[in-house]
């Protein structure tokens, strides 16, 4: 993807230079610092939560956790493997995960918090250029998923929202895990183009 | 369960779900080892992983509760560290004012530029702000910690307004030898605000005593408070004025409890602008 210098790009790294900083402060105990995050990200955090656990009250809880722990490993985060609303927005995920996974296992559970756990998304590739994702963007990849053919928008919900295991996905859709895999594959390849603006 | 791929086609197949989390233990490791080795299945799962990154981004936006904010500043900010230093309770007295506490900590400092001091006090605001919206969210909390929380964000932010004042001046005090040799004193004063004012390694107080800090202009001193230092030594004011005069001095003497409208006592610690 080529980056070509324009006001959205630098308003974007603007803003990257800015969450860094805040991070910084706050890795130094910087209150205020924190606050300007939450304002930042809440949003973006929270609807994340909501979308994943649809309720409120499990969405706020998730939302605390994640601030939480982003104010106590503030000075751990490393800006070249993920800008810092993707990070914030990685762990959200995967505390949404843990809690749906463990709803399901038997209702009413509530996982441990243990800051060590990986979070089920990868680790970014290291020394890659990262671009954030902007609100352009997002909302042309909204656009897409709802414009996939079902098959494939199912699959990719199902991984991503749900937190299944194309294992898991193949049973409840009741398909070959092989086809599975090439849906989710295939979609994503589809949703890039449309992320890439092609 | 399947056996672990390790061919080149099939691992590529796992590069979508890989990029979604979906995969098992296994399967998760068996691909990562391979990405480590193979530059172009890299290259896609770095652009699926791209798409993952936009899903976070794609669900309904959906504005958390309002009341959700001061529950997640106070939730944190009490597990973790902050500059705010945790008051130790004094053997005599009533437990020390976290703003207090605070601000000696800076004035025990040798240097201190005046834009960190500032920023400190900004942030010692936002907690105490958090802090009181906190107590005011409890409802069972008693009506005695909410004034004593209004009040340690009205003193901070009183200092704060002081120091930010466009005629603040800082005067560094010193110990006068034969009564008060260690001791040293800060000022931050404004002749439109006020003062703040900071001591260290204080005497004690004998009985009946208590000092009291002055500001010296042309004329007669002007009180601007009394300082009872803690078992250390330690004293803070926080003493909010308009339309002082102009001054030479700022001093610290010894008075009697309660203070005087003019000095009387020994001087120990002085410090001239």
């Amino acid at each position: 993807m080529s980056r070509s210098l324009n006001d959205a790009a630098d308003i974007q790294h603007a803003r990257e230079a800015a969450d860094r900083t805040a991070l910084a402060r706050m890795a130094d105990g910087d209150a205020s610092a924190f606050a300007e995050l939450y304002d930042r990200y809440a949003r973006a955090v929270y609807s994340l939560a909501y979308g994943i656990l649809t309720d409120q009250t499990e969405a706020e809880d998730v939302s605390q956790e994640v601030f939480s722990q982003a104010w106590r490993q503030a000075g751990r985060y490393e800006p070249r493997r993920a800008q810092v609303g993707a990070w914030l927005l990685m762990i959200t995920r995967a505390r949404a995960i843990d809690r749906l996974r463990a709803r399901r296992a038997s209702p009413g559970a509530i996982p441990s918090v243990d800051d060590t756990r990986i979070a089920e998304l990868p680790d970014l590739q290291p020394n890659q250029e990262r671009v954030a994702i902007s609100a352009q963007q997002a909302a042309r990849l909204r656009e897409a998923l709802a414009a996939l053919p079902e098959p494939q928008r199912a699959a990719i919900e199902l991984a991503y929202y749900s937190g299944l295991t194309q294992a898991e996905i193949a049973e409840a859709l009741h398909e070959p895990v092989g086809t599975v895999k090439t849906k989710i594959r295939t979609g994503l390849h589809r949703l890039r183009a449309a992320l890439e603006g092609a | 369960m399947a056996d672990t791929p390790t061919d080149h086609g099939e691992l590529r197949e796992l590069i979508g779900a890989y990029a979604l989390g979906a995969l098992s233990e296994r399967e998760h490791a068996a691909i990562r080892a391979h990405l480590r080795e193979c530059a172009e299945c890299a290259r896609e799962a770095q652009a699926l992983q791209a798409v993952a990154e936009g899903l976070a981004r794609a669900v309904p936006d959906r504005p958390p509760p309002p009341d959700l904010r001061a529950r997640v500043l106070a939730a944190a900010l009490e597990s973790g560290r902050t500059r705010a230093a945790t008051a130790e309770p004094a053997a005599t007295e009533a437990r020390p004012s976290a703003v207090r506490n605070w601000l000696l900590a800076a004035a025990s400092v040798a240097a201190i530029a005046i834009g960190l001091y500032a920023a400190m006090l900004r942030q010692q605001v936002a907690l105490l702000e958090v802090q009181l919206e906190q107590v005011s969210a409890n409802a069972s909390a008693a009506e005695r910690q909410a004034t004593e929380a209004r009040e340690q964000a009205r003193v901070a932010q009183q200092a704060m307004e002081i120091i930010a004042a466009p005629d603040m001046a800082r005067v560094d005090l010193a110990g006068q030898p034969l009564v008060a040799g260690a001791a040293t004193g800060r000022a931050f004063w404004s002749r439109s605000r006020g003062l703040v004012f900071t001591a260290t390694n204080l005497p004690r107080l004998p009985a009946g005593r208590v000092y009291q800090v002055w500001v010296v202009p042309q004329g007669a001193p002007i009180s601007m408070g009394l300082l009872m230092p803690d078992n250390s030594g330690n004293a803070t004011n926080v003493t909010a004025g308009i339309d002082l005069p102009a001054a030479v001095a700022i001093a610290v003497t010894l008075e009697p409890a309660g203070g005087v409208p003019a000095p009387t006592g020994e001087k120990y610690l002085v410090g001239t602008l």
